[in-house]
């Protein structure tokens, strides 16, 4: 067990699935793995928010550092376990190896958090607006996360936090999100504080969570009231079942359905499952000074003062026991007997107990980590792989995701050749691989990009902007009439990929390639946009000295690691130059470098436009 | 054939009569329609659109159309007000209706105050029905065969992504057809160009999507060019190169063997280029009358504020595709707005009185601007929803639920009709939701539904010119339930 190999070079998979069990008992055995500490936070009696990062990977001991073969080796891990490669993600990476570099990434946590971020531009914003009302809106979250995105080194960290993101969805899209937007900035920081902890502990703090309380409604909700014909609200707890673990239908270890005897997919709960879920999920509101007064559950505050409690949208819900049902309460084969004294905390340990010892937990999250990161459809061979390393680990997140990303499947260089591996990337994710492998750079150092969110002139994409908790795409969509379809292959991203979207992906990486991105400055009165790439800024960048065939390989390299086709590199090179500014017999120096600028955009554009750097392999 | 229209028993909604006396000789027109009928011609010289309108999350039908009946109420109030912060409507500011034929066993109805749209279109101009009771079902099923799960059921009911496309195509989350695009493959071969038989401006909607119509996805306002500019000489570049501007399109779209996820966004980028290039100059301006000025997209929300109606800019790039028609070659198309927002499980009161503010709004913007252009008669604008809500109140909200009313637009409709029943309210009981009173309520007062949705649609898809044949293999359900649309006897 002290020795451990993620990777004998790119031949041994055996091996490697082998050692990716060991560290998953590892995990178990280290002593944060457990998820043995949830229930200290069910009471919710803490207003620290959520601060505590359990479950940390012990340190392991490594006789042999795997690393990868080459840079284009390097560079698609990167793709898969961040927001892009970047040179020197790939030199890091490259000089101490998988293990090494997973474990670098497990402690790195950037300075950066959304709700600090929220603070400092809440008191800058008054001042500039001359307006002591004045606060932070998602558009200061949409500058976080493309600063956590691009610029921040806890990479991985952030990569699985907005994959976690697209699971237990909280959306901008409606009021509570968009209303109490630090409240959402907590929210996105809980999900990178908690991406390496256990399931179990991440299952409760997004249900504690007041944004999310909120969202779908368990915040505030009420026990059943018999005489008046009063019922719980039954939207969590339909939704944490459906979406957050389990899912419709039992599953097999490999996550393929579980089927009765005529061929049916055996279902996971019925309507009755989920009314009395709801029970459990009532009696739950604002963390607050004067807790468990009534101000405090119904609005978090004493009497009308609003100002009173500052934490409420960021602190953990608590429980009041006045308004928990007490009556029995029977889901998914569990039953909480009556209670004679209301104990929400009590109720809400077994449900979240029941819910993620469910063995429908670990194919279900897991496929979906695995669709997130590496492909949208992984063999079935690969979700059990996962799923085991979960079930061993105790839900450990961290184990889960080292074995997403080490597993064979994932790193076997062959599959990028393979029709039906891989993803097409989502917007967000296109755009950000973009940004970092040309060094994209914001000058105040906030990354004032505007939102994504409009298909015809953004990318039908931003970050906590999802049409509802059904998340941008779902994790089975298939694209009706398609060439995916007619091989049998999902492919949830393809849900956002439509005409007018097309057009405004290839229309956002012109604008962003020829200007720069995003807001001139806080007050938008600079002379520039904030985010520019490297070349937009530094006159003796490289790349203006390169070939037009040199550009294009160095964009191969940055974007696709060495996987352009020959005949795309044709058809690129052949446009760049094709780009001619002035007089064809004696150029101006002044044309000559327009010439060179507008070269290099045409080869990051074309490369980065093309069907084959949308799909992530 | 016999034309359906003589048939009472297929008698619909759907106002035939009065579109052969608007046409002036009943004669062609029916035979036209019997033409329509059979499976061998669909060859069309008119042109027909159905519009789908669809209310995301779940529309809680018990606050749009209101039983106001004295009974009713007293239940409704009942079980609703629970004081504080009640889910009932205040029976003063129900907007009260005047069906054509009084509705049966003494009941009244009326709609929620913010339909002052709908309102209108229902008593006055006549082009407005509503529907009681529409949901998925697979058979009749009556409250104590239900009880007693003696009949199939549609799957997955009551989950929001599984009833969406139950509603628009028959069968839960991952199917692949819709029943508009499967009406609207009938009769693609009409059509002057493919690509814009089925129409979404509402997102992603299966509805669209037949098993040759492939759903065109628009944006509000301007469609975007792919890419490339063009200087006055009409040459699309990129960064000032005609050659990479050509470059650019290829590599979006140019068909390659190969990898199917690069195929399929190919296939996008191919369509995205040919549909932008037809409609810059096809569809006529947002701002010209009668689509704008911009004004008209203006809504007054309850609480007085003025701002853009979400579903009225939706609704606006319909209308300019309709204009559209001519120039574009269509002669049948459906179309797909969404609105969303109606799971409405708090805070209800206000959210759903905004949403229907909106609806209101659109709807009738929709239907000034669709008689404008002369196509009054050829539009059929209908509503859709995951599932109605509970009766039963969560505090501040309801739950998901099954059956919902919906309403039918255009000058087709049979307006000012209540196409079904609304269901029986029952009285609450002491310590049991069950409303042991109501025949036409399960757990927690959600409608079990009489229309099913194959009905609902099948009748939409009569007009729209789908034969008897194509209606049963579309709707193969459609054969369990005892008389074809008997829900309009």
């Amino acid at each position: 067990m002290n020795s451990l190999t993620f990777l004998r070079g790119s031949s041994s998979w055996m091996k490697t699935t082998i050692t990716l069990l060991s560290l998953a008992t590892l995990t178990a055995c280290g002593g944060g793995g457990g998820g043995g500490d949830s229930s200290s936070d069910s009471s919710g009696l803490s207003d620290s928010g959520y601060a505590t990062e359990q479950a940390v990977l012990q340190p392991v001991s490594t006789n042999t550092v795997a690393k990868p073969a080459n840079r284009q080796e390097a560079a698609r891990f990167l793709t898969q376990a961040t927001f892009g490669p970047t040179d020197e993600s790939i030199n890091r990476l490259m000089s101490i190896g998988y293990s090494a570099w997973l474990q670098e990434q497990f402690a790195s946590k950037s300075a950066r958090t959304y709700v600090s971020y929220w603070d400092k531009r809440t008191a800058a914003l008054k001042i500039e607006r001359r307006n002591a009302g004045a606060i932070a809106t998602s558009t200061e979250i949409n500058h976080a996360f493309w600063a956590k995105a691009v610029a921040d080194k806890d990479q991985l960290r952030q990569r699985v936090a907005f994959a976690l993101s697209e699971i237990f969805v909280i959306s901008m899209q409606e009021g509570c999100a968009a209303s109490n937007t630090r409240g959402t900035s907590s929210y996105m920081d809980m999900l990178g504080q908690k991406a390496f902890g256990t399931y179990r502990d991440l299952l409760e703090s997004v249900t504690l969570h007041p944004i999310m309380g909120c969202y779908l409604s368990h915040l505030r909700n009420q026990k059943e009231n018999p005489a008046t014909g009063r019922v719980p609200d039954e939207n969590f707890a339909r939704e944490i079942m459906q979406l957050f673990s389990i899912g419709l239908v039992q599953l097999n270890p490999d996550g393929t359905p579980k089927l009765d005897t005529s061929g049916r997919p055996l279902e996971t709960y019925g309507p009755t499952d989920v009314s009395g879920l709801a029970k459990v999920f009532t009696g739950w509101s604002f963390s607050c000074p004067d807790w468990p007064q009534d101000g405090c559950f119904l609005w978090g505050m004493k009497g009308t003062n609003p100002n009173y409690n500052p934490l409420k949208w960021i602190s953990p819900m608590r429980p009041y026991a006045k308004y928990h049902s007490t009556s029995e309460k029977r889901f998914l084969g569990t039953v909480i007997p009556p209670q004679s004294t209301p104990d929400p905390a009590g109720s809400l340990k077994v449900a979240l107990d029941t819910i993620a010892n469910h063995p429908n937990v670990g194919p279900f999250i897991g496929k979906q980590l695995i669709q997130r990161l590496v492909t949208s459809n992984p063999s079935p061979a690969y979700v059990k792989r996962v799923a085991s390393v979960f079930n061993a680990s105790k839900g450990s997140l961290q184990a889960t995701v080292v074995a997403i990303l080490m597993d064979p499947e994932a790193r076997d260089m062959t599959k990028v050749n393979d029709p039906s591996f891989g993803k097409v990337r989502e917007p967000l994710l296109r755009l950000s691989a973009v940004l970092r492998a040309y060094q994209a750079t914001s000058q105040t150092g906030d990354y004032l990009l505007w939102s994504t969110h409009d298909p015809a002139t953004g990318l039908g994409q931003a970050p906590l902007q999802s049409p509802s908790v059904f998340n941008f795409f779902r994790p089975g969509y298939t694209a009706p009439n398609s060439f995916t379809s007619g091989e049998g292959l999902v492919a949830p991203e393809l849900q956002i990929v439509h005409e007018s979207s097309a057009a405004g992906y290839v229309n956002t990486l012109v604008g962003a390639l020829t200007y720069g991105l995003g807001a001139k400055g806080y007050t938008n009165t600079s002379s520039t946009p904030d985010v520019r790439f490297n070349y937009q800024i530094n006159p003796s960048n490289p790349l203006f000295n390169m070939s037009p065939e040199a550009l294009v390989e160095d964009a191969n390299q940055r974007l696709m690691y060495g996987t352009l086709p020959e005949y795309l590199r044709t058809e690129i090179v052949n446009a760049v130059k094709s780009v001619y500014v002035g007089s064809k017999t004696k150029q101006t120096a002044e044309d000559a470098a327009e010439t060179r600028r507008r070269r290099v955009m045409t080869a990051v554009l074309l490369v980065a436009a093309s069907p084959e750097f949308q799909v992530q392999k | 054939m016999k034309s359906f229209t003589q048939n009472p028993s297929r008698r619909l909604f759907l106002r035939q009569a009065a579109s052969f006396s608007a046409l002036g000789t009943a004669a062609p027109f029916a035979m036209n329609l019997a033409a329509l009928g059979s499976a061998a011609a669909q060859t069309t010289s008119d042109y027909k659109a159905l519009v789908c309108v669809f209310l995301s999350g779940g529309n809680d039908a018990y606050n749009t159309v209101l039983a106001t009946d004295s009974a009713s109420w007293s239940s409704y109030n009942a079980v609703r007000n629970l004081g504080g912060e009640s889910i009932a409507l205040n029976s003063s500011q129900v907007l009260p209706l005047n069906p054509v034929n009084a509705l049966p066993r003494g009941r009244t109805m009326g709609l929620h105050p913010q339909l002052t749209g709908l309102q209108t279109l229902f008593n006055q101009h006549r082009r407005l029905a509503i529907v009681g009771n529409v949901g998925p079902l697979v058979e009749p099923v009556t409250k104590d065969e239900y009880m007693r799960q003696a009949r199939r059921l549609p799957s997955k009911l009551f989950s929001h992504n599984d009833q969406q496309a139950t509603w628009q195509a028959m069968a839960p989350e991952g199917v692949s057809k819709g029943w508009g695009g499967r009406l609207a493959d009938l009769m693609a071969a009409d059509n002057g160009n493919s690509l814009f038989t089925g129409i979404s401006v509402g997102g992603n909607a299966v509805w669209v999507t037949g098993q040759t119509v492939k759903q065109y996805q628009l944006a509000p306002g301007k469609v975007p060019r792919f890419g490339v500019y063009a200087n006055a000489d009409g040459v699309d570049r990129i960064y000032g190169s005609a050659e990479a501007g050509e470059a650019l399109k290829r590599i979006g779209s140019a068909y390659r063997a190969g990898n199917p996820f690069e195929s399929d966004l190919r296939e996008v980028g191919r369509r995205s280029i040919a549909a932008e290039r037809v409609l810059s100059t096809a569809l006529p301006s947002e701002t010209q009358a009668p689509f704008g000025p911009s004004t008209q997209l203006l809504y007054r929300r309850p609480d007085g504020v003025t701002e853009i109606n979400p579903l009225a800019q939706q609704l606006q790039m319909v209308a300019r595709s309709i204009a559209a028609r001519g120039s574009l070659g269509m002669k049948r198309q459906v179309f797909f707005v969404n609105l969303g927002g109606f799971d409405t499980h708090d805070g209800q009161m206000a959210k759903h009185a905004v949403l229907m503010a909106r609806l209101s709004h659109a709807m009738a913007y929709f239907d000034t601007v669709i008689q404008s252009l002369g196509m009054g008669n050829n539009v059929t604008t209908f509503t859709a929803s995951d599932f109605g809500r509970t009766f039963t109140s969560n505090g501040d909200g309801s739950d998901h639920g099954w059956g919902a009313h919906h309403f039918v637009m255009g000058g087709a409709v049979q307006g000012g009709t209540l196409v079904g029943e609304l269901p029986v309210y029952g009285t609450k009981q002491a310590n049991s939701n069950q409303f042991d009173g109501s025949p036409d309520q399960i757990a927690n007062g959600a409608m079990l539904p009489k229309v099913s949705v194959d009905q609902y649609a099948s009748v939409l898809g009569r007009w729209f010119g789908a034969s008897s044949g194509a209606l049963q293999t579309i709707f193969p359900n459609l054969a369990n339930f005892s008389a074809p649309t008997n829900f309009l006897g």
